[in-house]
């Protein structure tokens, strides 16, 4: 067979079409084939506590990679492509979004996740069970809130300052706008709550229902949809709010909020406990001024994390002993202390590092309070709309307080648009 | 004629297959060229075409990003044409555009005209204005996050100077559209600036000296003589931060977050597009709103064509007139 020019060509063509076909076919499963990857957020788990690992199981090649950006959206990208994922993912508080699609996930219950489910807070635990079932998510970190507050204002102005005084005086909402109003009688200028946001947001954290039920049924009584924003407009209408709408995503007004901690503007304000490291970083300055207390209304959570085994994983019992011991109670307190992500587990909160006197707090023992709200809140289903529901009211909100809407057309807007998602996305017929 | 036609059919039979035969022949003959400009096209296939074409697909289906699909049909066009967020963007885009373009070009012009006079170190003040244009996006976003900061922003305690009550900067929906314009003022006046000079520079010289020797000041030439020449490189400019305006994204989205900051003041379609795609994982709708823009930007070239289009005939009639 003489070796024409075309042959040549329809075998070069024959070739390379054969390489390209391999090179799809051969494009892995995970990113790491042969080594356990596990993707984390930046300041999602601690770069100590995962370098120990690294070295414990050797043998299984732990690959820990901090994903740059939004490690969601890597994910999404990864499962719809199913190449290059990881072998175990940490997920957000949003870990809902995934019960729908499990199928992509390894059961924990599987791998026995269910021996150690009693070493964490029961809450947390049912937060990352899907409503079939299926154990997803591993805790990583919880975000109880609390009344953070200037301890050396209040005393000045002859107020309550001890943390138990004053969370007294503002044990439920109404207490607190009664008290913030009287503050700002003595510290005029200065304001107690951040913004109609905050009040909102941990009103409803509060609540034994938010939008949904398990069944992922938008509830027909939303009411405590409506008390969550009737006390915020409450507070913006006496004047109690210091208007830093939106400061946790507009970077431009968490500048005003950090500049308000140092001046003692912001005289207090509810939030999460993860908080406390920026507060720690913006305010060096107030170091020692500051306490914590039971927030107004009672216990709630703000946020968290999970780790989760993806079926792609070919060794998931290694996967899970990693996840295990990485989120140990043992281990939980060295995150703590290295990135302030609070421990998922009530024997942690005994340890002897955590129960150390806090300069920063005035050498309280801020884990005292924390713990004790930890324990005791309500668990709550988080459905794959709750963002989008709860920025969508927020955004109303802000409009109140920040362009004068008339807040009863601003609740009528922001419950058209909710219902308008939702009948988009199918859930709502 | 009768004569020929048959000689000509029967000339016909024979001829296609070797015209075929050369055919194939001639186009081997031209492979070459062809993988020569595959490339291009086998990248545009994959990255280009394909995407596009995916949207089109995906916009006709309900997709969160991990479980199936389920096909809605035109169901989320239906939704888009009454998406009051969707027109509100259209309206911020272009609100933002035309209070960052009209400013934008008279400043490009002054700095152009005054880099066209004989200063000293040229050259340092063309890179000196050229370089906002280089600088990261979000780097600047941040920067402009502390200067525009409601109360405690410098720009806020620069106007007190002067007496001016503090602007909310971040929270006024004007003041939001503003702030966003004057990022990208900051950033593109630069860039216009030298596209003018290397205009200016091309303008004949010898139209200067007749306006001169018919006593025509500095501000009647420039009015009179240099902005009529400069016509074409001034619609350059203006269909160029056309394209650019009708993409805003990452102004609004670092300065303000997802959400367009209060009021959604800030939401521009783009911005919208990313939200409702890849933080709310509606890539359904999301596709669907991509197209929306796809279509307010095609209007928008029609626009643009039209006015380029227009001076240029003006000017063949002109200079037919002339001969």
């Amino acid at each position: 067979m003489t070796l024409t020019r075309r042959r040549f060509l329809t075998g070069a063509a024959a070739l390379g079409a054969a390489a390209f076909g391999a090179v799809a076919c051969t494009s892995p499963t995970t990113a790491n084939p042969g080594r356990i990857t596990l993707w984390y957020t930046s300041n999602g788990l601690s770069d100590a506590v995962l370098g120990e690992a690294v070295k414990r199981f050797a043998a299984d090649k732990l690959t820990p990679s901090q994903v740059s950006g939004e490690l969601k959206q890597r994910l999404l990208a990864a499962l719809a492509g199913e190449a290059y994922l990881p072998d175990i993912t940490m997920l957000g508080d949003d870990i809902a979004t995934y019960f729908a699609d499990t199928d992509h996930f390894v059961d924990l219950n599987s791998l026995g996740a269910g021996s150690v489910r009693d070493e964490y807070l029961p809450w947390k635990w049912q937060a990352g069970t899907s409503p079939a079932g299926f154990q997803l998510g591993f805790p990583v970190d919880v975000g109880p809130a609390a009344l953070y507050y200037r301890h050396d204002l209040f005393t000045q102005a002859g107020l309550p300052g001890e943390p138990d005084e004053v969370a007294a005086a503002v044990s439920t909402w109404d207490d607190y706008f009664t008290f913030s109003g009287q503050v700002q009688k003595k510290l005029p200028g200065r304001y107690m709550i951040t913004d109609t946001k905050t009040v909102f947001t941990y009103s409803l954290a509060q609540e034994p229902h938010k939008y949904f039920d398990r069944d992922n049924h938008y509830l027909d009584d939303q009411s405590q949809v409506r008390r969550a924003w009737d006390r915020a407009v409450q507070a913006f209408r006496m004047g109690l709010t210091a208007g830093y709408a939106g400061s946790q995503s507009v970077n431009g007004q968490s500048i005003d909020r950090h500049a308000a901690w140092n001046s003692g503007k912001e005289l207090s304000f509810v939030n999460a406990s993860w908080i406390t490291g920026e507060l720690k970083e913006s305010a060096p300055g107030t170091s020692g001024k500051w306490r914590v207390c039971r927030p107004p209304g009672g216990a709630g959570n703000q946020g968290g994390s999970f780790l989760a085994i993806t079926k792609y994983c070919p060794d998931p019992h290694a996967a899970f002993e990693i996840v295990k011991w990485l989120q140990s109670p043992q281990n939980q307190p060295r995150t703590f202390l290295d990135l302030g992500l609070f421990p998922p587990s009530p024997s942690a909160y005994t340890d002897p590092r955590l129960q150390a006197p806090e300069p920063f707090f005035g050498g309280q023992v801020t884990m005292d309070v924390f713990s004790k709200i930890a324990r005791e809140v309500k668990p709550v289903y988080f459905s794959p709309w709750d963002i989008t529901i709860s920025d969508t009211y927020t955004d109303e909100l802000t409009n109140v307080e920040s362009a004068g809407k008339d807040p009863e057309d601003a609740w009528r807007d922001a419950r058209a648009s909710v219902e308008r998602l939702l009948r988009r996305q199918g859930v709502l017929s | 004629m009768t004569a020929i036609l048959p000689a000509e059919t029967a000339g016909a039979s024979r001829a296609p297959v070797r015209h075929t035969a050369h055919g194939r022949r001639k186009r081997w003959r031209y492979l070459p060229q062809y993988l020569a400009v595959a490339p291009f096209f086998v990248l545009f296939a994959i990255f280009g075409a394909y995407p596009v074409l995916y949207s089109l697909y995906l916009a006709l289906q309900r997709w969160d990003g991990v479980g199936p699909m389920k096909f809605v049909g035109l169901e989320n066009f239906a939704f888009l044409l009454s998406d009051t967020t969707f027109w509100d963007s259209i309206g911020n885009t272009l609100i933002i555009w035309v209070m960052s373009t009209v400013p934008m070009t008279a400043f490009a012009l002054l700095i152009a005209a005054g880099l066209n006079s004989s200063v000293r170190y040229k050259g340092l003040l063309r890179v000196a204005y050229f370089l906002p244009n280089v600088t990261s996006i979000v780097a600047m976003s941040l920067v402009f996050g502390s200067i525009f900061s409601d109360e405690f922003g410098i720009l806020n305690w620069f106007l007190g100077l002067f007496g001016i009550g503090n602007v909310d900067w971040l929270s006024d929906p004007w003041a939001i559209r503003g702030a966003i314009s004057i990022m990208i003022i900051w950033r593109w006046t630069g860039y216009n600036a030298i596209i003018f000079l290397a205009g200016l520079q091309a303008l004949p010289p010898d139209v200067f000296e007749a306006a001169r020797i018919d006593g025509a000041g500095p501000v009647q030439t420039f009015f009179r003589i240099t902005l009529p020449l400069l016509r074409p490189v001034l619609l350059f400019s203006v269909v160029m931060s056309a394209i650019n305006g009708l993409q805003i994204f990452t102004e609004s989205q670092v300065l303000l977050g997802n959400r367009g900051g209060p009021g959604g003041a800030g939401m521009t379609m783009v911005l919208y597009f990313y939200n409702t795609a890849f933080a709310d994982n509606d890539f359904g709708y999301g596709a669907a709103i991509a197209w929306g823009i796809f279509v307010v930007v095609v209007l928008f070239s029609i626009l643009n064509w039209r006015l380029v289009m227009r001076p240029e005939r003006g000017q063949v009639q002109t200079k037919g007139a002339g001969r």
